[in-house]
C-alpha cells in the first residue's frame, strides 16, 4: 500500500472516531460504558489528526484540504468498481486490490481518494 | 438482531496464547484474514481507541472496539485468557474475556452501536464470567449465545 494512502486512511479513521465522540447516542455509550472523558478524547484526537495532516506530501495535503472543505469524508472505499463516496463506476484496470492500493488515486467525479477494497 | 448470528466458530479463540494486552488485540485482529497491511491499520485504529481509555469495563471483561475502512462490514471476535490480561481496565483486575468490534466508518446496516450495547449489557450479566470460563469448544459460545437470547 502507498505509504500516503495508509496516512490518508489512518485520518480518516481517526476522524471517523472522533465523529462517533461527537455522536451523541456513541458519544453516551463511550463515556457511561468505557468511562472515556469525552472532551479529552477529542483533543487527543484533534491533535492526533494534525500530526499526522503534517506528514503528508504536499500535493497530497493540498488535496486532501480541498475535498475535506467539502465534507468529512476524504476517502472513498471503492467496492466492485463503485466509488462509495459519490457512488459512481470508476474506472478499474484488471491489476489487483494491493497493485491499486500501491498508488494514490482520486475518483474523477467527487475528488475523494479512493481506497480498494476488492 | 442476535449477537450470535455475528459471530463463527473462525473468530472463537478459547485460548489466547499473547500475555501482553497489545499482542491479545494483534492475536484477535488475526482472525479476520485481512492482508498484513490492513491488520496493521486496524490494530493501530484499535490501539489509537484503547489510549483514550482503557476498553475494560471490570468483571474480566474487555470490548476493544473502533471503526476502520480496511474492514467493508461489521466484524466481532471472541477470545478467552483464562490466565488473565492486563488491560488497565476500570476495576484493575485482569481481563480473561476479550469482545473484539470493528465496523467500516460508513455501515449500511447500522449494527455497529447495537452491537456493541448488546455486549456490553452481556458482559455485565452477573453470572457471565462463570459461564464463559465453563467453555470447552467455540461451539459452546454460540450455545451461550443463543441460550442468553441475547
Amino acid at each position: 500500500m502507498h505509504p500516503q494512502l495508509e496516512l490518508l486512511l489512518e485520518i480518516q479513521d481517526l476522524r471517523s472516531q472522533r465523529t462517533d465522540m461527537d455522536d451523541g447516542v456513541l458519544g453516551d455509550v463511550e463515556s457511561d460504558v468505557f468511562d472515556v472523558r469525552l472532551d479529552e478524547a477529542r483533543e487527543l484526537l484533534d491533535a492526533t489528526v494534525s500530526a499526522l495532516e503534517l506528514r503528508l506530501d504536499d500535493d497530497v495535503r493540498n488535496r486532501y484540504r480541498s475535498v475535506s472543505s467539502k465534507g468529512p469524508r476524504t476517502v472513498a472505499p471503492v467496492i466492485r468498481g463503485i466509488c462509495y463516496g459519490c457512488f459512481m463506476a470508476v474506472a478499474t484496470a484488471r491489476a489487483s486490490v494491493a497493485d491499486r492500493n500501491s498508488r494514490v488515486e482520486c475518483c474523477e467525479h467527487c475528488g475523494r481518494f479512493l481506497y480498494h477494497v476488492d | 438482531m442476535l449477537l450470535r448470528d455475528f459471530f463463527s466458530v473462525e473468530t472463537i479463540n478459547l485460548d489466547i496464547r499473547a500475555e501482553t494486552k497489545d499482542d491479545a488485540i494483534r492475536e484477535m485482529v488475526s482472525v479476520f484474514g485481512l492482508d498484513e497491511k490492513s491488520e496493521g491499520i486496524l490494530y493501530k485504529m484499535l490501539k489509537r481507541r484503547e489510549n483514550l481509555g482503557s476498553t475494560g469495563i471490570g468483571r474480566g471483561i474487555a470490548i476493544p472496539h473502533c471503526r476502520s475502512l480496511v474492514v467493508n462490514r461489521l466484524r466481532v471476535a471472541f477470545g478467552r485468557r483464562l490466565s488473565g490480561l492486563d488491560f488497565k481496565a476500570i476495576d484493575e483486575k485482569p481481563v480473561r474475556f476479550v469482545f473484539l468490534i470493528v465496523a467500516p466508518p460508513l455501515e449500511v446496516s447500522n449494527q455497529y452501536l447495537p452491537v456493541l450495547g448488546k455486549i456490553a449489557q452481556f458482559g455485565k450479566e452477573p453470572d457471565i464470567a462463570d459461564a464463559l470460563t465453563a467453555l470447552e469448544s467455540p461451539e459452546d459460545f454460540l450455545a451461550l449465545l443463543e441460550a442468553r437470547g441475547v
